[in-house]
């Protein structure tokens, strides 16, 4: 502890030396932006959740900024706590939790018959099954109404309706189709995951325990399993953290039957303008993000321990599957009909017929994509002449290009002050500054931007309603990717190329620009491309920040759900989705890396 | 052509981590010096200190005249004004630049015209072999060229003083002796002082005029290259120098005991090639046993029991002996190094007195 007191107050000549070194220089300054970036928005909304809001002194008797426990009170033991916050938690996790356990038994059985068994067509699985993690959540959960619409709600009815059958409200909305839709989402995270860890493995290990006399169970439970161990864990708790800060689909699937989860909750709140109350859920889902989080921090050094093992011996070898060959194949199949297939279809479907679940030819029309005059009051052309359409898309690529652009520059940033500063205790700081993000669920974190930016606060004037608030989100969003990607980077380059110049009589702008930089090109790109990827089809920063002026795809499909235009809500969808899986696309062949070492990085 | 001088220079990373303690030492104008010792051992670190890439914790650092860093005066010049070349371990070529691209940048940030650059590079590339690469990217060359380019990289800014960081240890054996003799021509030719750090002692017993050995943060010995395996300064570098390795032998042994009379807490140091195999028993020599015979091609190391211990024994002469045989050995006493109970070699003349009379009779 003294020792690390030492180290972390530099003498007086470390001093003046450290802030003549640029990348110390450069770190204090990142400091600076991240802190009031990242950790000011949650502190602001913490503040908000104990102290009186604009509005409520005079139901509570205290002034406005004086203490209070009236939100905490209100949100966790009030009469109204039930509906606030307790049913929504319960709700919460009981989607995460089906959606995570459902996933991981298909995503486990498809990762190892991908990995280590002579499916047919293994390859083209490998890929095509990885489909629907690519596509935002919300395309499977438009498919599903457009399927399952029943006549609890308004508007254009589902396939199934039209046809004759009328689906019940626990198969139409609620927790079923949220589970099951969820799980669709995480299965190819599984598959990524575990198949990786599977793939890793050292064949080695198991033909020695097989040499010594194990059977086939006995390798696959006594070896096999408990090296797996990590990776499952792992993977769980991923899906779980991620199905906590779900929007899209509870607002789509679970609003029409009262089934409120914690960030529709938090939506609620929000929308009702009840700050204090908004404050209180964003911070219990950030506490619940942090413990899911911090355990897979735990089991990722946990895991560590095992990845050495590796080596020349982890051979890939596969196992016949024998008279299985086929239903495995089958099932394989089977997932990427249910996962890509049915949902895109039905979308597609959805945009180019009148009447939904009408399959005759005159039924058929292409007016939603580029017909005009339409009999529909607010939307008379098809989504391509909609000029609404066309902003929404320019806003879309605009922010999240510029967000992406400025989160890829900071993070090659950080990742040189990280390995370049010698004052360690800045570097540790800012790598967990930057990680922060990841810890709070995008709709938490777009609570506590709001909180900080809606007023204006010193010299910085009030942000709601511009794009920029948008910006400083979405940036600080993505830092945690962002800055993994920098810092894994500038490790591997090293100092010598930069020393080299250094001594060839650079100076420290020409290094960046005329070394570092360029050979990090391809680093830059990747950090670049992958948070716009997810920036564009992101729901729950816009959903809270966006305002008609700064309408971006998602929030523009959602308020045509809102308007039951489902054939233009799922036109817009299925432009997002081919945002996105283009998006993904071009990043595997520009880095020709596969997306799952992207995610594992 | 600077000389370099090192003023009781320590590094300390932390309270605990001592990296560099206390170095005096004094780098003459044109001299091929080769700082030596383990891994570990701060040599890496003291060059990185003469380059600009570290800043010294203590004590003074002069390249020519000039003070160009000193915690005390608070005077630090940075890598970029120092006029030296560096060549690291893993050559940190630019990947995203051609061989020549990488040669000029130096130049260009000199500001010089097209025509000196070309000319310069030219010469540069022509000096090293590399001219036929101009065109190609450092991930298209064999390990030996990319060692080339890096040491071209340097040479085209004329240094002063050239500091090599292990650059022959990536290389495959018959490249590293090819650049060995390389290097050892360029420094004649291009006339420079040359500061070259490895843990080889093969490569520094080769190419250095002069070698500083360290271990452990600490400088233990500089001199030429004979004089540092002849007389070694301690048990150190006794050790780290040689191979096979000197051997060695406690004073309160029956061996030591016959070697030499000395206080139980010396140690004597006999160097492998100067044990010498005896056919019959003389006065001078003593019973030994073969333990084993290794060939090395054109000279033999025996494994030998003498008087219970272990010792090694190398010979440019086909022995003729075969392990498990009984034999005899010769060990001329002036050729046996002692050293106190610190470690410091005793001279020469403390020895010799100290020499037991038994021994000249005995057996």
């Amino acid at each position: 502890m003294i020792g690390w007191i030492f180290t972390a107050l530099p003498t007086k000549r470390g001093l003046q030396l450290s802030l003549k070194d640029p990348a110390t220089l450069l770190g204090i300054g990142l400091l600076i932006t991240f802190s009031y970036l990242i950790l000011a928005p949650v502190i602001s909304i913490l503040m908000d959740a104990v102290n009186v809001n604009f509005g409520d002194s005079n139901r509570i008797g205290t002034p406005q900024g004086n203490f209070t426990l009236y939100y905490l009170e209100r949100v966790f033991t009030s009469p109204i706590s039930q509906r606030l916050f307790w049913q929504p938690l319960f709700n919460t996790l009981s989607v995460a939790l089906g959606a995570m356990c459902i996933a991981m038994v298909i995503g486990g059985v498809m990762a190892w018959l991908l990995s280590r068994t002579n499916l047919w067509g293994r390859g083209w699985f490998a890929t095509a099954l990885i489909v629907p993690f690519m596509l935002p959540t919300w395309t499977f959960a438009l498919a599903w109404t457009t399927l399952f619409k029943n006549r609890s709600m308004g508007g254009q009815p589902g396939w199934l309706e039209s046809m004759g059958y009328s689906s019940p409200d626990w198969l139409a909305y609620g927790p079923v189709p949220m589970v099951l839709i969820l799980a669709l989402h995480y299965i190819p995270l599984v598959i990524l995951l575990f198949g990786n860890a599977l793939r890793r493995l050292d064949s080695q290990l198991e033909d020695s325990a097989r040499i010594l006399g194990a059977s086939r169970s006995t390798v696959a439970f006594r070896i096999i399993l408990p090296l797996m161990r990590p990776a499952l864990m792992s993977a769980m708790v991923l899906i779980l953290a991620d199905a906590l800060g779900e929007f899209a689909v509870p607002y789509i699937l679970g609003l029409p039957v009262q089934y409120d989860t914690l960030s529709t909750s938090l939506f609620r709140a929000i929308s009702s303008r009840q700050t204090g109350v908004a404050s209180v859920l964003a911070g219990a889902i950030m506490v619940l993000g942090c413990i899911t989080l911090t355990i897979d921090l735990y089991l990722m050094r946990e895991a560590r321990r095992f990845v050495t093992l590796g080596g020349k011996g982890a051979m890939e070898r596969r196992r016949p599957l024998g008279v299985w060959r086929l239903p495995a194949t089958l099932l394989a199949a089977s997932l990427f009909v249910v996962g890509v297939v049915l949902p895109l279809m039905t979308l597609f479907l959805s945009t180019v017929m009148r009447i939904p679940g009408r399959f005759n030819l005159s039924n058929f029309t292409l007016d939603y994509w580029i017909g005009t005059n339409l009999d529909t009051i607010a939307l008379s052309n098809g989504i391509l002449l909609t000029p609404e359409f066309w902003s929404a898309t320019w806003n879309s690529l605009r922010i999240v290009g510029t967000a992406s652009i400025c989160a890829g520059l900071l993070g090659l940033l950080v990742g040189y002050v990280v390995t370049r500063t010698p004052w360690r205790w800045l570097a540790s700081t800012l790598r967990q500054l930057t990680f922060m993000p990841y810890l709070v669920p995008g709709i938490a974190f777009a609570a506590a931007t709001l909180s900080l930016f809606a007023v204006q606060r010193g010299p910085v004037p009030a942000l709601y309603g511009t794009s920029l608030i948008l910006m400083l989100a979405l940036i600080a969003d993505q830092m945690p990717f962002a800055s993994r990607a920098g810092i894994s980077a500038m490790t591997q380059l090293g100092k010598e190329p930069e020393e080299a110049a250094q001594i060839s009589g650079a100076s420290w702008l020409k290094r960046m620009v005329s070394i570092i930089v360029p050979i990090q090109k391809g680093a830059l790109v990747v950090g670049i491309v992958l948070p716009f990827i997810s920036g564009i089809k992101g729901v729950s920063l816009f959903i809270i920040l966006a305002v008609p002026a700064t309408e971006v795809l998602t929030t523009y499909s959602l308020r045509l759900v809102d308007y039951n235009y489902t054939q233009a809500a799922n036109a817009v969808v299925l432009m997002i989705a081919l945002l996105a899986w283009g998006g993904t696309v071009l990043t595997q062949k520009l880095t020709k890396t596969g997306l799952a070492q992207g995610l594992e990085s | 052509m600077p000389t370099i001088t090192l003023d009781a220079i320590s590094k300390q990373y932390s309270q605990q981590a001592t990296a560099v303690q206390n170095v005096d030492l004094h780098i003459p104008s044109g001299d091929f010096m080769c700082l030596l010792g383990p891994s570990g051992c701060g040599k890496t670190t003291m060059l990185r200190m003469i380059a600009g890439l570290e800043h010294l914790s203590h004590g003074r650092l002069y390249i020519g005249d000039q003070l160009v860093d000193s915690p005390q005066s608070g005077c630090f010049v940075a890598p970029e004004k120092r006029g030296l070349g560096l060549v690291f371990q893993s050559y940190a070529l630019w990947p995203h630049m051609t061989v020549e691209q990488n040669i000029e940048f130096g130049l260009r940030l000199r500001k010089l015209s097209e025509r000196e650059r070309r000319a310069r590079t030219g010469e540069v590339m022509e000096k090293l072999g590399i001219a036929g690469y101009a065109k190609r990217y450092p991930s298209q060359l064999s390990g030996g060229q990319q060692q080339r380019v890096a040491l071209a990289r340097m040479m085209v800014l004329k240094p002063k003083v050239l500091l090599l960081d292990e650059p022959l240890s990536n290389l495959d054996a018959s490249l590293r002796l090819e650049m060995r003799a390389e290097l050892k021509r360029l420094h004649q030719a291009f006339d420079t002082t040359i500061l070259f750090v490895t843990h080889d002692q093969w490569e520094a017993m080769t190419l250095a005029t002069n070698i500083a050995v360290m271990s452990k943060g600490q400088l233990q010995q500089v001199g030429s290259p004979d004089d540092i395996y002849a007389r070694p300064a301690n048990r150190f570098v006794a050790e780290f120098i040689g191979n096979p390795p000197i051997n060695q032998v406690a004073a309160d042994t029956a061996l030591g005991g016959r070697l030499a009379r000395q206080p139980n807490t010396h140690m004597l140091g006999i160097r492998p090639e100067d044990i010498h195999l005896a056919p019959d028993a003389t006065a001078h020599t003593l019973p030994a046993k073969v333990r084993g015979i290794m060939p090395t091609g054109g000279s033999w190391v025996l494994d030998m029991e003498i008087e219970g211990q272990c010792l090694q024994l190398s010979t440019q002469i086909r022995p003729q002996v075969q392990a498990g045989e009984h034999t005899y050995c010769q060990i001329q006493p002036q050729h046996v190094h002692l050293f106190d109970a610190a470690g410091s070699r005793l001279e020469h003349t403390a020895y010799h007195n100290a020499v037991p009379t038994s021994f000249m009779h005995a057996v």
